[in-house]
């Protein structure tokens, strides 16, 4: 069914991109007067009526086949009432309804027989085809990956109309020039010479301007897809990305040849000397045209795919390039800077080469020999190992629920080689740096499939998946509750790096809320407490809360130990009228102790979702309501938050 | 008719048919919304109206219904957390004018409770019944 989805697709969209180019061509060459030029003409016109029909018929094909698909009966392509849900009741079946409109009308358009021999008329007759079956073409966008986009919907829609209509303006300018320059080339063709080496110029003028288009559209059209090098390697989506650029540099090659050699060998005013570059010429257009409809094939393979942001990557490389062992080796950081500088020099060597023609060989030959001694020493000390896995994104969020979950986990069985603390010697120990800076996917790996030279086995088979991503979690606590150390009571401004784990807040049986509820709306102080010994501390809370709230903190007091009077423990003088969770403390208490264990604690989390400062202790020790407070203020003052914490680890 | 008239006849059509059409259909579509919320408000209004009707009962009072956590209790208040109740509040904590002392007695605090509300705007309703969530 793919395989003729895509067949389908790319016949659709091949001819409404002739269609369009077809009649750009045209408009950019002019009134044809010469009786080829002029028979080329007519025959564009005829095979353009051909792709109207076959950008319709195909179009309904398509529609059928998206019903069946859409209603996941295949039966349902022939059920009158299935087409129509599909047409009317659905976004794309309205665009596609919309479209075919337009192309209906650009079809009754070239029936009619009209005399286009006045200038005027013929510019008018060519220039509503051309509009009529650019709209059809542009309006694609509407339905694309790119109107999927949010926010920012009409930006990228705008972005991909450009890319499309570009690709039109293109592609079908080159078969319609090849058409003409074969016409041309031929020996009875000579009358049209002048006017096709004319058509020529104007086209790869246009062709210029259009192919940076073209590239701008592409890079902003790629941003928006695939978003990351991992998308762009490890996804079909990607895959296409960079098949289809592939196929592209050849046809640059192809189209630079056109452009600085075989166009100036056009001016030749004698005819036997224009037939031959001509002829040249043609061969070399007509395979542009070629690879050009090879490429729509991609672009159509890449429209019916999951675009790269949202698939899974599979990172296809034994290793990826890291900067992070330049932090953990300080020697490397100068083998980097050599390397980088000896590749720089290598660069301007190379530029200097195709600037200057004195001694270009030499400098060409140093200068490939720079870049590639700067890539030896400076690139290789970045690789490091990477697995298939090491860009997936795990499955639960970095949620308390999961991280205690971890923690149960790898007491049962990961305590026994990696100590209780994950301080397990220096193999094993998993609060160090680097394997704090390891991707989430690389540990998912290494537990999944084990290291055998060091011992550690395989839990791939003896934990499910969601379990082995539980105790990544848990990993990442014990490595970002190290470095929570050096975290206490005084906020540090603009140096927010410690992401609060998500909890749910469930107050008795009231619809729960979460922690990320008040993410870019309010702060919120997190109580860890302990009847009774924070009893004072939670009635000073309490008087303060008007306070703190109108300075936009929100307190959520999580007892340590659960009980489900938690609210009337706390008393009615004074009453406590912030948040008290009463179910789920466990694995608040069990994900936040890691932070601040003890008695009493208190958690200052910013408006973005990152621990700020922790005050431990029992509930004694607190500091009063108003150096909270003061904390708050300090946070309120900071001029550039930092953007939200992702959900997942990475 | 010349070719040139034809491209500019459809054109023009084409703009002014589309730009007509969808102005009609857009302005069209947002008053049948703002129609539609309009009466479900309507509907929803006397709904609680009907509820409140009882001897005695002021012109306009409504009568709406709620869920949520008791966190303190006066004799004339209830502090309650509660979740959105339509038509009046969104979730929040809010305190309550208790319609009589005697409420308080059957709760008490983290009590989980359903609770009846009364009056005409926000601002004057009171809890007039309550009973265990």
């Amino acid at each position: 069914m793919k395989g003729l989805l895509l067949g389908v697709f790319w016949a659709h969209l091949s001819s409404c991109v002739l269609l369009v180019g077809t009649f750009f061509m045209l408009l950019l060459a002019g009134l044809p007067r010469a009786a080829t030029a002029r028979c080329w003409d007519r025959r564009l016109v005829r095979g353009s009526r051909l792709l109207v029909f076959v950008a319709m018929g195909s179009g309904i094909v398509w529609l059928l086949i998206r019903t069946a698909v859409f209603e996941n009966r295949p039966q349902a392509a022939l059920e009158p009432r299935a087409v129509s849900h599909a047409v009317l009741d659905t976004w794309p079946g309205m665009v596609w309804l919309a479209r075919h409109g337009l192309l209906l009308l650009l079809a009754a358009f070239l029936a009619m027989r009209a005399n286009v021999a006045e200038r005027r008329n013929w510019i008018a007759a060519r220039g509503e085809a051309l509009a009529l079956a650019a709209l059809a073409l542009a309006l694609t966008s509407a339905s694309s990956h790119a109107a999927a986009i949010t926010p920012g919907t009409l930006w990228a829609v705008a972005v991909d109309v450009t890319h499309l209509v570009g690709t039109g303006l293109w592609v079908g300018g080159l078969v319609a020039l090849a058409l003409l320059l074969g016409a041309a080339s031929r020996e009875d063709g000579a009358d049209a010479r002048p006017y096709a080496v004319l058509a020529a110029r104007r086209f790869s003028r246009a062709a210029l301007m259009v192919m940076l288009l073209l590239m701008a559209s592409g890079v902003l059209n790629a941003i928006a897809q695939v978003e990351s090098v991992a998308a762009l390697a490890g996804t079909t989506h990607g895959r296409l990305l960079l098949a289809k650029l592939g196929v592209l540099l050849p046809i640059l090659v192809l189209a630079a040849v056109n452009r600085t050699r075989i166009l100036p060998a056009l001016s030749a005013p004698s005819v036997p000397v224009g037939r031959s570059a001509m002829r040249r010429l043609t061969a070399f257009v007509g395979l542009e045209a070629a690879l050009a409809l090879i490429l729509i094939v991609l672009a159509a393979a890449m429209t019916l795919t999951t675009p790269a942001r949202h698939a899974e990557p599979t990172w296809p490389l034994p290793f990826r390039l890291s900067l992070d062992v330049l932090v953990d080796v300080s020697a490397m950081r100068w083998r980097a800077l050599l390397g980088s500088q000896l590749a720089v020099a290598g660069l301007v060597a190379l530029i200097a080469a195709c600037l200057v023609r004195r001694r270009r060989v030499p400098v060409l030959a140093s200068g490939l020999a720079l870049v590639a001694i700067g890539a030896g020493v400076g690139v290789f000390p970045l690789v490091v190992d990477a697995y298939p896995t090491t860009y997936k994104r795990p499955l639960p969020t970095y949620h308390a629920a999961s991280i205690a979950s971890g923690m149960t986990i790898y007491r049962e069985h990961c305590a026994g080689c990696h100590g209780a603390t994950g301080a397990g010697g220096p193999l094993a120990d998993l609060r160090s740096p680097p394997t704090s800076r390891r991707h989430a996917g690389e540990i998912f790996w290494l537990i999944s499939h084990g290291i055998p030279e060091r011992g550690m086995p395989d839990f791939g088979s003896r934990l499910g998946e969601a379990r082995r991503w539980d105790v990544i979690n848990f990993i990442r606590v014990l490595g970002a509750a190290e470095g929570a150390k050096t975290l206490g009571s005084q906020v540090e401004l603009n140096r927010a790096w410690l992401a609060a784990p998500d909890f749910t807040v469930a107050v008795g049986p009231l619809a729960p809320g979460a922690l990320r509820d008040h993410r870019g709306r309010r702060m919120v102080l997190l109580v860890l407490y302990t009847l009774p010994e924070s009893r004072a501390r939670m009635a000073e809370l309490a008087r303060s809360y008007d306070v703190l709230s109108v300075i936009g903190v929100e307190i959520i007091a999580v007892p340590i130990h659960a009980s489900s009077e938690a609210i009337r423990e706390l008393g009615s003088s004074p009453p406590v009228l912030f948040p008290v969770v009463t179910d789920g403390n466990g694995d608040i208490v069990a994900a936040y102790g890691m932070f601040a264990a003890g008695p009493h604690a208190e958690i200052l989390i910013d408006r973005q979702g990152y621990i700020r400062a922790i005050w431990r202790g029992d509930g004694g020790g607190m500091p009063r309501a108003s150096v909270v407070q003061a904390q708050v203020e300090k946070l309120n003052e900071e001029k550039s938050p930092p953007p939200f914490p992702d959900d997942h680890v990475h | 008719m010349p070719v040139w008239q034809v491209a500019l006849v459809l054109n023009l059509t084409f703009a002014v048919g589309l730009g007509l059409g969808y102005a009609g259909w857009g302005r069209r579509a947002e008053a049948l919304d703002r129609e539609f919320d309009a009466a479900r408000a309507q509907v929803e209004r006397l709904e609680r109206e009907r509820a409140a009707c009882r001897p005695g009962a002021r012109a306009g009072e409504q009568q709406w219904e709620g869920r949520g956590v008791v966190r303190a209790t006066y004799p004339q208040l209830l502090v309650i957390t509660h979740e959105e109740i339509r038509g009046l509040l969104p979730a929040r904590t809010t305190s309550f004018r208790a319609a009589s002392p005697t409420l308080r007695e059957s709760i008490r605090i983290g009590d989980p409770i359903r609770f009846s509300l009364q009056g005409t705007v926000a601002d004057d309703a009171a809890v007039v019944a309550v009973e265990q969530w």
